[in-house]
């Protein structure tokens, strides 16, 4: 049972909790979507500061939970991509919807599922915030009532992620039938005295990649993933490619750190076809791609792929090399989403390449800014994706998995050409039909702030990594 | 305070006054641009200078300085730093780039007034300046790759400034290939410092190789074989030396500061930089002064012929180099960076000059075009007097003779040096001296051939006028054993360099070479009078024989080295790409491309849409993962 002094432990998952009823209510007495807007905002922002509150060291919450500082880590992450797109859904919304405020309860509600999911140590806990997470996402992805597109993407969504849970809630079973535990510490204290990992034990492992595979959309499972990008509106996408993405790989690392599953010749050789199936891919599919929605589906796919890399090295530094690329990706795919947003007008996104034609010549600051977020997703050096792609180059080459190392070298290859493409395309000659891409929704305050700021992030990470680095240092360890 | 915590800012100013101007240079007035892009220069010197003062007054210990600002990564025991290294060389260098570049920044505003594309301009050569000083001030040799490859890229950018004729972009693109080669060269000295020391930090760098290398190892042979590969590219010597004659097509600024001040000295600053690995491979070193001593002659020979006054002065500074590279293949390192900063001043001054010349005369190159200029534009006129003096070394009223005469002096007394090397350096300063005062007679004297309507402003004068000065006065502050006796200059920067070795017995025939050099830089102005004013005729008749014709063309072309490089190297490249049209090679690499074409058309049929064949994929996925894991 919680005790009530227990109950600052798990003060971010609370103030998130509490503004998502506060929310509701506010609703109920008056509509106002700059005070929803701004609350949200607030309510994230509080989030990511009280876990200053925290004490330090590993503490349990009941059996479900356990707020250390690898999960710390990541409920500050969560928290400040919740914040960074509820900054830039403001003008967004306002040029298309006129019932706004249910928005930001299924973006806190979902925001919530994210952030228990990062400290849960339990399959029952996993799986709620799992649920919780993705039943907001079905509403978050088809919001939007105007656009058919949105509704048939929530609607996809909605049907595969029940396949997958299915699978997930099928393997979990098949591990509790082997081990009797379902929460991470007794399951591995089961495996370590039997020694042996059983067929049934590893087939309920099997289960659980898919249900987890699909969420972080790697291959095989990765085919949803541009049609619901694609679908959703730019914030959700952007939702979708980083705080559920993220917050499902952080309890990946945890599941499979704290059991020692990877320890399993077969279960590696199956992650291991996964990570090299979804680096290549992710990025042969994005090479011809017109649909810059579609292609950063693409891109995420590979991503999380390279992120694989260091999960199988299955070192400290692995670890750090991971939690670094993903706080790197999580910068990256806001700042290419917020620009997407940015580029919109009221009658639709800026979605095919060729709306940013000549953007340089227009918007100098902006191109700078997309080239600049171009540069670190494909791992150009001065820029944080370099570091981060170095990092999972060494994490991988010490303990000498190279078929990966020399995969993931290979696909980057591939993916500098997309990637160029769109920078090259910023550069060109002016846009020949103005009009089209004329009236944009971003404003300088707050969109082109924080657009900028996640600009200067790339570029600080790129140049003084050791900054992130000693904070991802001294959690990485923690889990083990 | 200490103001060498400001040492940092001397390089960021103008990197931010580049972002600043390429982002939204736009929204400033014409003139605000080259203001605010001077400025930032300005303030950087400024900077340079107060801590300069602070150097010499309380020299910090060790006579070095370094700011580390932070690591960029730590990565198996490899870590390169953001960090500046500051002693008495690259302060030197920091100082000439910063207040040369300021000055040629103003002289700039009213140069580029009526150009289209100003923004750009300052822009890049705010990036410039930032390069630059990377290159100079960097502690380690990443750092210096940095603003190696920066200085490279903005001198292909200013070349190619006025890029609508294809000549322009053809010169920007001659100068990136040939620099190109010696970088590549350069970038392998590099690794396989990295794979000697596992660092690139310089000072250890420095500290270990006497330590792990005997003199004459053939590692240090081959690692400053390479680097002397990206020095010559960068510094135009031999073989590398053809990029700049053609990289004039720039505007004179540029030339002035790119391919004369600054960036073409890069090679001379990397030798000086390294100078413990060449001691250590005494084989090369040797071959660096033979360089040098080759290309000075080379490069005088050509300069003699052209009529280009740009051209002139491009090949006069290959020559000038080549007395620098020969001062540094003799160990007189003080002596090098020495007539680097003379060049700087003077050189700058010239293109300078020239540039209001050209400009005054619409854009008219040829000096044989020009004529008379004395009366009708008589600052520049003096100016360029002064600059062409102390490039010919005219005896103890300009800068250019000291430093000349100091590195003739070990050229031949060096326990390196040689009587051939310093006779090639004496004949050099002798060509020098001759097509200097052609070039100002052609130019200045003699009859007006063109009206000019234009009178320099004030902004052009006023840098002019500085660099004249100290085109004059800045050798004094090394003054030869001989005469004087005053070296607070050598005294400052020995602390970085060990003691030119000197033989004893070459010791007294100091007076009797300055003697000789200084009566021979008199007599080339004499000849050049005689020549281009008296009897013009005799040179005319002797162009018109058919020896004579002939030797003009070989000189007039720089020696045919691009008729060479074209025969041997572009034209069977040519040949074999025109043979193998439908190349072979490209099918590997079209190939790989079709091959990835291939997987994506393949992968994008699976993408269709439909849920059905999604939970397909998720189904398939979860029996090859049961497959693998149960039954493998």
């Amino acid at each position: 049972m919680i005790s009530l002094t227990g109950l600052n432990l798990i003060l971010p998952q609370l103030i998130i909790a509490l503004a998502a009823i506060i929310v509701m209510l506010s609703i109920a007495v008056k509509r106002c979507h700059r005070f929803t807007n701004l609350f949200t905002l607030l309510s994230f922002a509080a989030a990511a500061i009280s876990v200053l509150y925290i004490p330090r060291g590993s503490f349990g919450v009941s059996s479900l939970f356990v707020v250390d500082g690898f999960g710390k880590f990541f409920t500050v992450l969560i928290a400040c991509a919740g914040f960074v797109i509820t900054l830039m859904s403001y003008h967004y919304l306002n040029a298309r919807e006129k019932r706004n405020e249910e928005y930001y309860i299924l973006l806190l509600l979902s925001s919530l599922g994210a952030l228990t999911m990062v400290i849960s140590n339990h399959f029952v806990s996993f799986f709620l915030s799992l649920e919780v997470l993705s039943v907001s996402l079905y509403a978050l992805i088809g919001y939007l009532k105007e656009e058919p597109a949105g509704i048939e993407s929530g609607i996809k969504y909605l049907v595969l992620a029940a396949v997958s849970s299915s699978f997930l809630l099928f393997g979990i079973a098949l591990i509790y039938m082997q081990t009797g535990h379902l929460d991470l510490s007794g399951i591995a204290a089961g495996l370590s005295s039997s020694g042996e990992f059983s067929g049934v034990f590893i087939a309920g492992l099997a289960m659980v990649i898919v249900g987890i595979g699909f969420k972080m959309a790697l291959v095989p499972f990765h085919l949803w993933t541009p049609d619901i990008y694609a679908g959703a509106s730019a914030p959700v996408s952007a939702f979708v490619a980083t705080v559920s993405k993220g917050a499902v790989f952080a309890f990946l690392l945890r599941l499979f750190y704290s059991t020692g599953g990877l320890e399993n010749k077969n279960v590696w050789t199956v992650f291991t076809i996964i990570a090299v199936a979804s680096m290549l891919f992710g990025n042969w599919l994005a090479l011809r791609q017109q649909n810059i929605k579609r292609l950063l589906a693409y891109s995420s796919i590979g991503h999380l792929g390279y992120l694989m890399v260091a999960f199988l090295a299955i070192t400290d530094r692995g670890m750090q090399a991971a939690t670094f690329y993903l706080v790197v990706y999580f910068t990256g795919m806001l700042a290419a989403f917020g620009t997407v947003i940015y580029m919109s007008n009221k009658k639709g996104e800026a979605l095919y390449i060729d709306d940013y034609r000549g953007l340089f010549w227009k918007k100098p600051w902006l191109a700078a800014i997309f080239t600049t977020v171009m540069l670190s997703l494909a791992g150009i050096p001065l820029t944080a994706g370099f570091l981060g792609k170095l990092y999972l180059l060494t994490a991988g080459t010490e303990v000498g998995i190279w078929l990966l190392v020399i995969v993931l070298v290979v696909s980057s290859g591939i993916g500098l050409f997309y990637y160029l493409r769109v920078v090259a395309v910023m550069f060109a000659g002016k846009n020949e039909n103005e009009a089209s891409s004329e009236p944009v929704i971003g404003k300088i305050f707050p969109h082109g702030l924080v657009l900028t700021l996640l600009f200067l992030l790339l570029l600080w990470f790129g140049v003084y990594p050791s900054s992130l680095l000693e904070i991802i240092q001294q959690i990485a360890s923690v889990i083990r | 305070m200490d103001v060498f915590q400001l040492l940092w800012l001397i390089p960021a100013l103008p990197f931010f006054s580049f972002l600043i101007l390429s982002l939204s240079g736009s929204k400033f007035s014409r003139t605000g641009v080259g203001v605010f892009a001077t400025l930032s220069v300005g303030i950087s010197a400024l900077i340079t200078l107060i801590i300069g003062i602070q150097f010499l007054s309380s020299p910090p210990a060790g006579h070095f300085y370094e700011q580390t600002l932070w690591v960029w990564f730590d990565v198996a025991g490899f870590k390169p730093s953001i960090a500046f290294y500051l002693d008495p060389l690259s302060l030197v260098f920091t100082f000439v780039v910063t207040f040369v570049s300021f000055l040629i920044h103003w002289y700039s505003i009213g140069f580029m007034k009526t150009e289209e594309g100003h923004v750009r301009f300052f822009a890049y050569m705010n990036l410039f300046v930032f390069s630059m000083l990377m290159l100079v001030l960097a502690n380690n040799l990443l750092l210096l790759y940095l603003g190696w490859e920066g200085v490279g890229l903005c001198s292909f950018l200013l070349i190619g400034f006025w890029y609508k004729d294809p000549y322009n972009c053809y010169a920007a693109r001659k100068a990136f290939i040939v620099t190109r080669i010696g970088d590549t060269a350069m970038m392998i000295g590099l690794l396989m410092l990295v794979k000697n020391f596992n660092t690139l930090d310089i000072a250890s760098i420095l500290t270990t190789a006497p330590q792990t290398w005997s003199p004459g190892a053939s590692q240090a042979f081959w690692v400053t074989i390479l680097l002397l590969g990206g020095a010559v590219g960068k510094s135009a010597q031999l073989p590398l030396q053809t990029w700049l004659p053609d990289a004039m097509a720039g505007p004179s600024p540029v030339s002035a500061l790119i391919h004369a001040a600054t960036m073409v000295t890069a090679g001379v600053y990397l030798i000086a930089r390294t100078h413990v690995l060449y001691e250590l491979a005494p084989a090369v070193q040797t071959l660096v002064a033979i360089v040098g001593a080759a290309t000075l002659l080379i490069a005088g020979f050509s300069a003699i012929v052209q009529r280009d006054i740009k051209r002139v002065l491009a090949y006069s500074t290959i020559s000038q180099i080549g007395y620098m590279f020969l001062a540094l293949g003799v160990g007189a390192w003080s002596a090098a960076v020495f007539h680097f900063m003379i060049h700087a001043f003077f050189k700058s001054l010239l293109f300078l000059s020239a540039g209001v010349v050209i400009i005054a005369m619409h854009h008219e190159h040829d000096i044989f075009k020009m004529g008379g200029l004395r009366k009708k534009m008589p600052v520049v006129f003096w100016t360029f007097l002064f600059g062409a003096g102390a490039l010919a070394a005219i005896p103890l009223i300009t800068a250019g003779f000291y430093s000349k005469d100091e590195i003739l002096f070990f050229a031949m007394a060096s326990t390196k040096g040689s009587t051939w090397l310093w006779l090639a350096g004496f004949v050099g300063a002798f060509i020098t001296s001759v097509y200097t005062f052609r070039m100002v007679f052609v130019a200045f004297f003699g009859e007006q051939k063109h009206d000019i309507h234009y009178k320099p402003g004030i902004s052009f004068k006023i840098p002019l006028i500085i660099l004249g000065i100290l085109s004059l006065i800045a050798g004094f502050i090394e003054l030869p054993h001989t005469f004087g006796h005053f070296t607070p200059f050598s005294d400052f920067i020995n602390t970085v360099f060990p003691a030119v070795q000197l033989i004893p017995e070459k010791e007294g025939l100091e007076l009797t070479l300055q003697i000789s050099t200084a009566i021979l830089a008199l007599f080339g102005v004499f000849l050049a009078w005689q020549l281009y004013m008296k009897r013009p005729q005799m040179v005319a008749r002797f162009k018109e024989t058919g020896f004579g014709k002939r030797l003009n063309d070989f000189l007039f072309s720089g020696w045919k080295f691009d008729w060479l490089y074209d025969t041997f190297f572009v034209k069977p490249f040519v040949w074999l790409s025109k043979i193998d049209k439908s190349d072979f090679v490209d099918r590997i690499y079209g190939g790989v491309a079709n091959l990835n074409l291939y997987f994506n058309k393949l992968l994008s049929a699976t993408q269709n849409g439909n849920v059905r064949s999604y939970v397909l994929g998720v189904a398939l996925g979860a029996v090859i993962a049961l497959t693998i894991i149960l039954f493998l």
